[in-house]
């Protein structure tokens, strides 16, 4: 009895299971989006989601792509590989026509394989290792630019600091390690000595044996190029440990969050950083509407995923039909795509054309643009 | 995964009893005709999936694979490990390492494969048989740990980006590159894993474990090599997980440590104790249970896991031996 | 820094460190050395303490501010909060599973730490929190080792929190139960003692030392999150078995060790900070080949 039971709840389940993703709708045109909504990383997700869906939103009342509805659709990465090819096998089921989306390097990897045997368009915002490069089977295209222009930003200002010697700190995982490998290749590469090379375990609070080990090497300055939750505390007890030389933070740590959470000890910090909302004029609007919205402030991938939302629509328009290969191709063919962020062309890489990285300063517990 | 398994189940299945299986014959005949059942419609679970669908069940194979090889060290012979992840780790990195840097096919570091994790089920298994359970907890969950870093820290691993562009095998000149073709291929693991723990529990080994689990004293007096039948579940079980490691790799195309966490070891624990410890179809269940309850629940967004975690609880409080436990002898 | 200055500042890291690991694992090994539960939600409780904290002082700095005062009434008022939640937990999950296999009780446990913290997820939408307080940065230079004012007064107040707890458990009659228990329940039902509550006394004690830890970490490095009690709850989980896991001086022990031996790995040539924990895990994997109790734990046949 018990077994029969079980086993038709299972069965159940299972068809259940089957059925889903598989509600088709009408003619509307419909567009993946991927990223994490559940899981550490999910208010970067939902912020991302957020500014996708207003974008379409916005094209929807200009009356839509090819006299089409847009309709988005959620696949949640979860920032986790498995989970990652699980939502992106979702969206490829649901019979998407193109996925905006990408966030955590590592976990956008292997969904590109899935993507691109399917041959999906897909624009790609925010997740920006190096290796992604490698793998694109040429649908992919990352409006975000990559570890290489964010490496030239950063040498650029430890070269104007006049910085002799450097510590890099990273978090060990994907993007972070591309990040500091490259700033080490770079900056020895130019005669400069990398005093420190040292990693950070997520999630670790105590990190005063690694701020002894840093200040025993007396580095000019310190360049923390992971994410802003576990940098709060580095850049902190740092300065609490008598570090007092420069610091900078790669794109990850972009937060008014770090800011909060080091309090004064962030003070004067350097942040590289794609464009985000506060400091582009052209997003004015888009900051009072999403604001209007939804209720919060865009965070450091909002601009962007609109962006891409925005590319994504503009690339069907012009290749004129729903068909998978032609959007592609006329993305690739984008010129000077005017977005809030800046300019898109692609390389014949697929990525973004020209570094749009910027420097930040903290300044009274905000981020200033570097004068 | 064939030249040691099977050998220590031939070897034993001669000495099996045949006079008591006549009284079995009309339940068996039953328990075949269902199995068939299951099988079948396993095997036409493509002709109405979708590619979401076919996803999702390849990945309870996989974990039915990974439950099945724990389960030999927990279920049967009652060791308790916390760093199963490191097993599947090891073979994942194997094939990742010897296909994309080496060139190697895919085919050939199988068997490589099965040597590595053997090994390393026999390098955790011989320091630690001395251990008290609750001690072989944290050495078997430091061990999965060390291994993860390794993999994070080395050059040859990739880092912390990992391996990427593992070769895709292919069979008699036939690239498996869909999803289908996996879901076939870790349908036939699954298949294998359940035939292979059936001969393995009821040779002499399986009653061996039995009886150490049971009580170790007793059965070291009854002339039962305590420390070479722990090592050989602790090696069997690393098999199992190193060759569903490389199928793994070779269906991801890409690896990363991130994937060999202490959550995925506390996961595959979760399968086996969950369905039931010991018992094939019970732990096959709870690798059902695993992966389709989130999956099913993908739309309550972040209160997912909690909802999970809090059915988790009530199925231990209400049922501590798991949804189908074994029968008690 | 000389060579010297720079291992005497990673002494009193290890040691700061240490202490934090120490107020952690005496959780685990007072619940583990009662009723032989390895609590993996114990971690979750420490998490489970800051988040309470931060509630509890954000209402009490408008009166008292965030010095040392509030976080004082603070760390008292969250620990009995979280204690209590501790012991309800205990009746809950862990009561109905005392007769149940120990792999079972050990699975109930993971539920247990993935329902609180997914439940402290699911409020804060995975957020980290700034546990904002008014402490700075001053601090004592002795020779060329720094060490701030919070970090001394943290070092002082898990010590003194230590030194009550052995007291407690050598010199109170609910000490003098604790440690029969541990010995033989039944015989101690036998004796008159009531078992329950005891074992719900020291599920208390065990859970409120874990809320202090997590207030003195919020209060110290600044910030809170969902998942800030697995890597401490596994390295107290580590210190606790170094120890001698069911040891009360063998937790304290481990802890400082661990903390010692994280901060001096940092500093061992040619091995550098990524390689800090696979040499933490491998001195643990040495040990118990060695002396396979701990240090300080007894030696037990052990029928399952």
């Amino acid at each position: 009895m018990k077994k029969s039971l079980l086993l038709s709840s299972v069965s159940g389940a299972l068809a259940g299971l089957l059925m889903l993703g598989n509600v088709a709708t009408s003619a509307d045109l419909k567009i993946g989006i991927m990223v994490p909504t559940t899981g550490s990383e999910a208010t970067y997700g939902k912020d991302m989601e957020n500014a996708i869906n207003l974008a379409a939103a916005e094209i929807n009342k200009a009356g839509g792509v090819l006299g089409q509805k847009i309709v988005t659709m959620t696949g949640d990465a979860a920032c986790d590989p498995q989970q990652a090819t699980s939502a992106a096998s979702k969206l490829v089921s649901a019979d998407v026509t193109a996925v905006v989306g990408g966030y955590c390097s590592g976990a956008t990897m292997p969904t590109m394989k899935i993507y691109g045997d399917a041959n999906i368009p897909m624009v790609i915002p925010a997740a920006n290792s190096t290796k992604l490069i490698d793998i694109n089977q040429g649908n992919a295209f990352q409006i975000n630019s990559t570890g290489f222009d964010q490496v030239k930003t950063a040498v650029g200002l430890f070269k104007a600091k006049g910085i002799k010697k450097l510590a890099i700190v990273h978090q060990g995982d994907g993007y972070s390690e591309d990040l500091a490998k490259l700033t080490r290749e770079k900056w020895t590469a130019m005669g400069n000595e990398v005093v420190a090379y040292e990693v950070v375990n997520k999630g670790e609070q105590d990190q005063s044996a690694l701020v002894t080990r840093v200040k025993s090497k007396a580095p000019d300055a310190v360049f923390w190029t992971a994410y802003y939750a576990d940098g709060a505390m580095v850049i902190k007890q740092l300065r609490q440990g008598g570090y007092r030389n420069l610091i900078a933070v790669g794109d990850g740590s972009n937060s008014p969050k770090l800011l909060e959470i080091a309090g004064k000890a962030a003070e004067g910090i350097y942040c590289f950083s794609n464009p985000t909302v506060e400091y582009l004029p052209a997003a004015k609007s888009f900051h009072t509407n999403y604001k209007a919205t939804y209720k919060q402030e865009p965070d450091a991938y909002a601009a962007l995923s609109y962006d891409g939302m925005k590319l994504m629509a503009d690339a069907i328009t012009r290749a004129g039909s729903t068909d998978k290969a032609a959007i592609i191709k006329a993305l690739a063919a984008t010129k000077e795509f005017t977005g809030i962020a800046g300019p898109i062309s692609f390389t014949d890489k697929n990525t973004l054309a020209r570094s749009n990285f910027v420097i930040l300063v903290a300044k009274d517990g905000k981020w200033l643009l570097n004068k | 995964m064939v030249p040691s398994t099977n050998t220590t189940s031939t070897d034993t299945s001669g000495q099996e009893n045949p006079g008591g299986l006549s009284g079995w014959l009309q339940p068996q005949k039953n328990r075949m005709f269902i199995l068939m059942t299951l099988a079948a419609t396993a095997m036409f679970i493509p002709l109405v999936s979708n590619n979401y669908g076919l996803e999702v069940m390849t990945n309870v194979w996989f974990y039915v694979v990974l439950c099945l090889g724990l389960n030999i060290v927990v279920g049967y012979a009652g060791l308790l490990d916390l760093g199963y992840a490191a097993f599947f780790a090891v073979g994942a990195y194997t094939t990742g390492i010897l296909t994309s840097q080496f060139g190697v096919n895919f085919w050939l570091t199988i068997p490589v494969a099965v040597c590595v994790s053997a090994c390393a089920g026999f390098i955790i298994g011989g320091p630690t048989l001395r251990l008290r359970s609750d001690y072989l907890a944290i050495v078997t969950l430091g061990f999965g740990e060390i291994v993860r870093l390794i993999a994070r820290n080395l050059e040859i691993t990739g880092g912390a980006s990992g391996l990427i562009g593992i070769e895709r095998p292919s069979i008699f000149g036939f690239e498996l590159s869909q999803i289908v073709h996996f879901y076939y291929v870790f349908l036939f693991l699954a298949i294998l894993a359940c035939f292979v723990s059936y001969r393995l529990q009821h040779s002499r080994l399986g009653r061996a474990w039995q009886y150490v689990r049971e009580d170790e004293d007793a059965a070291e007096a009854m002339g039962i090599n305590r420390v070479a039948v722990k090592l050989y579940a602790y090696v069997i079980g690393a098999i199992f997980g190193g060759v569903a490691g490389c199928f793994f790799a070779a269906k991801m195309t890409a690896i990363s440590p991130e994937t060999f966490m202490f959550q995925q070891s506390v996961l595959i624990l979760l399968g086996v104790v969950l369905g039931g410890m010991g018992k094939i179809p019970g732990v096959i269940i709870g690798a059902f249970a695993l992966v389709l309850f989130p999956e099913v629940f993908r739309d309550l967004g972040s209160m997912r896991m909690l909802v999970f975690a809090i059915v988790m609880l009530i199925i231990m409080l209400y049922r501590p031996e798991g949804i189908w436990p074994a029968k008690k002898s | 820094m000389s060579i010297q200055d720079i291992l005497l500042q990673q002494l009193a890291n290890g040691l700061i460190l240490g202490s934090f690991y120490a107020l952690v694992a005496l959780g685990y090994t007072m619940v583990y050395g009662i009723i032989k539960l390895l609590n993996f939600a114990h971690g979750d409780l420490y998490m489970l303490g800051s988040f309470v904290g931060f509630i509890i002082l954000s209402f009490l700095s408008d009166y008292i501010g965030s010095g040392w005062a509030g976080i004082l009434c603070t760390m008292v008022l969250s620990m009995i909060v979280v204690g209590f939640l501790g012991v309800l937990i205990q009746r809950i999950a862990y009561v109905p599973m005392l007769s149940a296999p120990r792999l079972s009780i050990l699975i109930t446990a993971l539920a247990v730490s993935m329902v609180l913290y997914n439940t402290v997820m699911a409020f804060t939408d995975g957020q980290y929190l700034a546990f904002k307080t008014d402490l700075g940065f001053e601090g004592v230079e002795l020779g060329n080792v720094f060490v701030t004012y919070t970090q001394l007064t943290l070092v002082g107040a898990s010590i003194s929190l230590m030194v009550v707890l052995q007291l407690f458990v050598h010199k109170t009659l609910y000490g003098k139960a604790m440690r029969a228990i541990a010995i033989d329940q039944d015989a101690c039902r036998l004796m008159g003692i009531n078992v329950n509550k005891i074992i719900a006394l020291t599920f208390f004690i065990g859970t409120s030392l874990a809320a202090a830890a997590g207030i003195m970490a919020g209060t110290y490095y600044g910030s809170i999150h969902f998942f800030m009690g697995f890597v401490i709850g596994l390295k107290a989980f580590t210190a606790a078995v170094i120890g001698g896991i069911g040891s009360i001086p063998g937790a304290m022990l481990g802890g400082l060790l661990l903390g010692l031996l994280e901060s001096f790995g940092t500093q061992i040539p040619f091995i550098g900070t990524e390689w800090k924990d696979v040499f933490s895990f491998g001195i643990l994997i040495l040990l118990l080949v060695f002396k396979p109790t701990g240090i300080l734990g007894k030696t037990e046949i052990e029928r399952m």
